[in-house]
């Protein structure tokens, strides 16, 4: 794909006073959600949007704007708005500017043309697929979920020069199956995304959520510290969170991340490879970051070895290293979170499902957790609860669902109990594919459930 | 404006729409000003203009939104709109209806504010957050200080094919401080007047200056270095007090979110969860104990659930959710209203923007004042604990299991505060755990909160909502050191 900058861009960089360096991107965003609830299409939503975002520095500080005007009028407003915003900011002494187009070359990467122009029409056929699956597998079931489907183009500028962009295409689609009225009730998950609409079968997504499905009741579970296997799912919440803990640029920074006292050494066992990896068709695609770096492999764990945390140009610069590609829009709220991986990939293993449930005597299987937050960021302690398919295992077989459990667990703990990794990996994503974890299941054997609740 | 809002509802009734209703904002205004350990954070102001468009079969609902304030715009997005919920319709074999309630035309509302927060100038607000951020390092173990503002301005016009129409123009503020002690991994968090941000409300920039953040800033550092060398808070079943704010998440999470119409009826099933309550637990069903009094109220001065009509033109209203105990409301739309058989919407149907469609979204859902002080509420504790200020929150899917941790603990010993603890952790089961209440803080105690980042829906929406609470006691909960 041919790089370019949209004429406005290079308009309002020619508008900057002649004090002022800038970087500013165009965000031009199509985006279909198809949702659906008791068995019926319910929210179908549709939307358009071009978004500028503008940061500018002068003498030596930083002020952000952004608009959803494009007009002569709204364009000026824009730089107006961030350079009374700069003239006002305490100094960013240590920030170096923003970078030139020299070095690195972004590569092209894969995008979905009919993914992105896929109809209305096609997207709400797409959600009944998925309900359709859910029905044929579990009939008279309640049938939830959505299918997300659209692309995005990110065009960045500075007057240093650099000029890039990148488009994105994606489908993410989840379905979850439930018999609320069975006592007490059972349901059933199943999600996945791609960048191709045709590589992702919302149909077959309905037809693994019934399959994930309890069919007996589930019976109470006692709290406490289990071998678990987790499916990708659950292992992408872990992955997330430890992103934004242990690998976050801010977190580094500010000496509150878990894994700052940890870099460089062997924390967790050789099985455990964790790279941040943009390119990769196995995640959603992008070739730059939101200041126009190129994107490029970063390690995060190598065979158990802790990886350095990601960083942006501010970051970067505070720390008085070199930017790793992971800028995130610099304005609130993103600019408040700093940069984190957002296309974490592990490194699949050799194990079927089966196979890490045959390596356990007694244990729990997760199918996903929900609500997950952090308890203790210094020690990457998090809770949440398990959701939509949780089973004891015994003796190497997955012997009865169980009622779910409340989890108080540190990341950390978990991964450095990792015995084995799957080798089928999922794509996990949000809903706009902003976030991208793609990880096979696992089996630890030490996670701590610390309450159950009703069902 | 009211040429665009006719021309979207026009557009979506001619492509087969049997409703529209169209809400312009032009323009939602974002401003956010942060420091951190003195260095600028983000500083940011936004400007977001658009139209969205809703539209109604006999069936199913479509929406289509664009980021454009022009007649094209509200065309477009009405037909598209149309074709969508045509298109839904095929999923459908039952009708769907909303409640007829009174309609409003040209309906004027407007936060009430003394000093417009847009006007202040920069430099002045720059100025104190500097101040008060600085203000927080007073020893070298505060590693992160931070010190944060935000406004948001929507001029907003909605007009429906019923012939309702309004225009409104609200404003929230909100600020706060937070210092992070770290030492040897123990990392420990303070924040004033809350955590996430400080506190938030409908008004002006007299409100943020009525925080006196930078006067707080020192106390709130000393509170985190404290925090480090504070013992680990016991763990047990023990008597519970609760301060204001995290009684207000209390609220917010195992009581505003069940009763949420749109969650019980399974509408939300597939992101956020359902709700342990059913339609029939209306005017049945105990919720807590006879002291637990819930109303919701979008007529609340300075809320930020305050407003003059909701995104379908229903006039805000005042509406008991709990009364003595028991469930005897929910927060409803005109869809899900009527799904039940209920005659009217309770108006709670908001919209993050322009670009996202309206769900049920908690208003200022308040716990009401009791009779107590605080001395009052803990004079006959022999053993207990007193928790401030949120640090993390968890709940399960229908709402009933729950974890929450606080920043700060302080022992309770013979009817007295005592020591401070580190990482507090409770939890409980929702019926029970408000059925344990047995003394609430009387209108000294209690406070309107401001929760700017209440997240539902697919796409995600922000929703910012008001809680009112005092203090409370509650007895025989299960209480951590995390």
């Amino acid at each position: 794909m041919a790089s370019s900058t949209g004429p406005a861009l290079e308009q309002l960089l020619s508008q900057l006073p002649q004090d002022v360096a800038a970087d500013v991107r165009l965000v031009e965003q199509r985006w279909g959600t198809m949702r659906f609830a008791n068995g019926v299409i319910h929210q179908p939503h549709l939307e358009r949007s071009r978004d500028v975002s503008l940061r500018v520095l002068t003498d030596g500080r930083l002020g952000t704007a952004t608009t959803s005007d494009l007009s002569l009028g709204g364009i000026a407003a824009l730089i107006a708005s961030a350079v009374a915003t700069a003239r006002v900011a305490p100094r960013e002494p240590r920030f170096p500017g923003f970078p030139s187009p020299d070095g690195d070359r972004a590569r092209g990467v894969a995008f979905s043309e009919a993914t992105a122009r896929l109809s209305p029409e096609d997207q709400v056929l797409l959600a009944q697929g998925a309900l359709e699956g859910a029905e044929s597998a579990a009939p008279g079931s309640r049938v939830s979920g959505v299918v997300n489907v659209g692309s995005e183009q990110l065009t960045v500028a500075n007057t240093s020069g650099r000029r890039g962009t990148t488009r994105r295409s994606v489908i993410q689609s989840s379905v979850l199956v439930e018999r609320p009225e069975a006592r007490p009730p059972v349901s059933g998950w199943s999600e996945s995304a791609h960048w191709r609409a045709d590589r992702l079968d919302p149909e077959e997504l309905g037809r693994a959520a019934a399959a994930r499905m309890p069919r007996d009741p589930p019976e109470p579970a006692k709290p406490g510290l289990y071998r678990t296997v987790l499916l990708g799912s659950a292992v992408s919440d872990l992955l997330y969170m430890l992103g934004y803990l242990g690998f976050g640029g801010h977190a580094e920074e500010e000496g509150w991340s878990c894994l700052k006292r940890h870099r460089g050494e062997a924390l967790f066992p050789k099985i455990l490879t964790l790279e941040d990896d943009a390119r990769t068709p196995a995640t959603l695609p992008q070739s730059i970051d939101f200041e126009g770096l190129a994107k490029r492999t970063t390690p995060l764990v190598s065979e158990g070895v802790v990886g350095e945390a990601v960083t942006d140009l501010v970051t970067a610069a505070r720390l008085g290293r070199s930017p790793s590609g992971h800028g995130l829009p610099p304005e609130a709220p993103f600019g408040e979170w700093g940069p984190i991986p957002t296309r974490v990939l592990m490194k699949p293993g050799a194990a079927s499902v089966e196979d890490l449930v045959r390596d356990t005597r007694q244990g729990i299987l997760v199918t996903r957790l929900h609500y997950v937050r952090v308890v203790d960021p210094g020690k990457s302690v998090i809770t949440g609860m398990t959701r939509d398919g949780t089973y004891r295992i015994e003796h190497g077989e997955v012997a009865a669902p169980i009622r779910n459990l409340r989890f108080t667990e540190s990341i950390l703990r978990v991964l450095r109990g990792l015995e084995a990794v799957g080798k089928a990996r999922g794509c996990f994503a949000d809903e706009r594919g902003f976030s991208v974890v793609t990880c096979p299941p696992i089996l630890s054997r030490s996670f701590r459930f610390t309450s159950s609740t009703l069902f | 404006m009211d040429d665009l809002i006719e021309t979207g509802i026009q557009a979506a009734l001619r492509a087969g729409a049997r409703y529209a209703d169209v809400r312009a904002i032009a323009p939602l205004r974002y401003e956010h000003l942060a420091v951190r350990n003195g260095e600028a954070s983000a500083l940011t102001s936004s400007v977001r203009s658009g139209v969205g468009v809703r539209a109604r079969t006999d069936r199913a609902w479509g929406f289509a939104t664009a980021a454009e304030l022009t007649r094209d715009a509200a065309r477009s997005s009405g037909q598209l709109a149309a074709r969508l919920a045509k298109a839904a319709s095929r999923s459908v074999d039952r009708p769907l209806a909303l409640t007829s309630d009174r309609s409003v035309r040209g309906g004027v509302y407007e936060t009430s504010l003394t000093v417009d927060p847009f006007e202040v100038p920069r430099d002045q607000k720059v100025e104190l957050l500097v101040r008060a951020e600085k203000a927080l390092h007073v020893e070298s173990a505060v590693k992160t200080g931070h010190a944060s503002y935000e406004a948001w301005e929507e001029r907003k016009w909605f007009g429906n094919s019923e012939g309702s129409s309004y225009r409104s123009r609200i404003v929230h503020v909100g600020a706060g401080v937070e210092a992070t002690a770290i030492e040897n991994g123990n990392v420990q968090q303070r924040s004033a007047p809350n955590s996430f941000g400080g506190d938030y409300r409908q008004g002006g920039w007299e409100f943020i200056e009525s925080l006196g953040l930078p006067e707080r800033s020192p106390e709130v550092g000393r509170e985190a270095v404290a925090l480090l060398h504070a013992r680990r808070c016991p763990t047990g079943s023990t008597t519970l007090v609760l301060g204001s704010s995290q009684l207000a998440l209390q609220v917010h999470e195992s009581v505003g979110h069940a009763t949420e119409l749109d969650r019980i009826l399974a509408m939300e099933a597939g992101y956020a969860g359902t709700s342990f309550l059913t339609p029939k637990d209306l005017g049945r069903l105990k919720y807590g104990s006879l002291l637990m009094n819930i109303v919701a109220d979008a007529t609340e001065p300075g809320g930020l659930g305050t407003f003059g009509w909701d995104d379908e033109g229903v006039p805000a209203r005042r509406t008991p959710i709990v009364r003595r105990g028991r469930l005897v409301g929910a927060l409803t739309s005109r869809e899900t209203a009527a799904r039940i058989g209920l005659r009217h919407s309770g108006a709670t149907s908001r919209a993050e923007g322009f670009h996202r469609t309206p769900l049920i979204r908690m208003t200022n859902v308040d716990l009401q004042p009791g009779d107590h002080s605080f001395p009052e509420l803990v004079e006959g504790v022999r053993d207990g604990v007193y928790l401030e200020t949120n640090r993390s929150w968890s709940i399960d899917d229908r709402r009933l299991n729950f974890q929450f941790g606080t920043e700060a603990g302080f022992r309770i010993r013979k009817g007295e505060v005592a020591e401070l603890v580190r990482n507090p952790l409770y939890a409980g089961m929702t019926p029970e755990f408000w059925a344990s209440m047995d003394a609430v803080g009387n209108r000294s105690t209690w406070h309107l909160w401001g929760v700017p980042n209440c997240g539902k829906g697919q796409p995600g929406q922000t929703a910012r909502v008001g809680h009112g609470a005092p203090m409370a006691r509650f007895r025989r909960v299960a209480v951590r050191g995390g």
